[in-house]
């Protein structure tokens, strides 16, 4: 694979996150943040992103929920 | 109501169920509220229980409910015009789209890393709500639920490239907004030049 400068890096960054890259394109971009400090944190910074917004996003249903649901679909079923 | 449950709802509600936590998630980010996210998930069940037969049985059936939800929601609240999930912000060049991106220093860089880290989650939440439906749902489906890209454009009814270009323009557009909000807050993370 051809070599990647650093802005071909940083802009790979989503797909190589989310293992959207054959594995050879994963390695050369592996290889390459390993010896370069600017890329290296751009790619942090990308992975704390994403954990902040897993954790922001982590909202359970209401017991409530599930019940109106179950008695939905046993309706649903009776007019079958 | 009667008694007994068809062997339908009976493999419905063992296989579809479990998924609640899940839908609720995608739900709340299409309607950005808890009671309109509530009624979504009830209406998604219930489509997907009327067209239960249609699903195929070992594909993946988040992806399915998802589907499901999007077509739902699109039709409770007559989003979408005729040019489907096209929007202005996708017909912008890359450089008109914020500056999340754009080149800023290490001190700067680390200082973004830690309002990140310490923001709340309501305020990751709000930011989230700023940014347009099809961009935030691509973010929240690759981000929160991981899903392949090529799952994505299938819940979304979009390509692939179109699902690529919605989560790059997407995190930048929410870091953007985030960097404001720390900016704010007093975290040192103005955009300066390196040098």
């Amino acid at each position: 694979m051809k070599q990647l400068d650093c802005e071909d890096v940083k802009r790979n960054v989503h797909e190589y996150l989310h293992s959207a890259m054959v594995e050879s394109e994963i390695e050369v971009i592996t290889a390459h943040i390993a010896n370069c400090d600017s890329c290296e944190q751009h790619y942090d910074i990308e992975v704390v992103f994403n954990q902040v917004i897993q954790r922001s996003c982590d909202e359970a249903p209401t017991e409530e929920l599930a019940e109106r649901v179950i008695r939905r679909l046993r309706e649903a079923q009776d007019h079958d | 109501m009667s008694g007994d449950k068809s062997e339908k709802l009976v493999t419905f509600e063992q296989q579809a169920l479990p998924l609640m936590p899940q839908l609720y998630g995608a739900a709340l980010r299409w309607t950005r509220n808890p009671s309109d996210a509530e009624d979504l998930v009830q209406e998604t069940f219930a489509k997907a229980f009327g067209a239960w037969d249609k699903f195929q049985q070992g594909t993946n059936l988040k992806a399915w409910l998802f589907r499901i939800m999007t077509n739902t929601h699109i039709n409770l609240y007559n989003k979408r015009n005729k040019d489907k999930a096209k929007t202005a912000l996708d017909d912008l060049e890359d450089w008109q789209v914020g500056s999340g991106e754009s080149v800023t220093s290490s001190t700067n860089r680390s200082a973004e890393l830690e309002a990140l880290d310490n923001l709340p989650a309501n305020i990751i939440r709000e930011a989230m709500d700023q940014i347009p439906d099809e961009f935030r749902m691509v973010v929240y489906y690759a981000v929160v639920e991981g899903l392949p890209y090529a799952e994505i454009a299938e819940v979304m009814d979009t390509p692939v490239g179109t699902v690529m270009s919605r989560l790059h323009r997407g995190k930048k557009l929410l870091r953007t907004l985030l960097q404001d909000y720390a900016r704010q807050e007093g975290y040192d993370v103005s955009e300066k030049e390196e040098s």
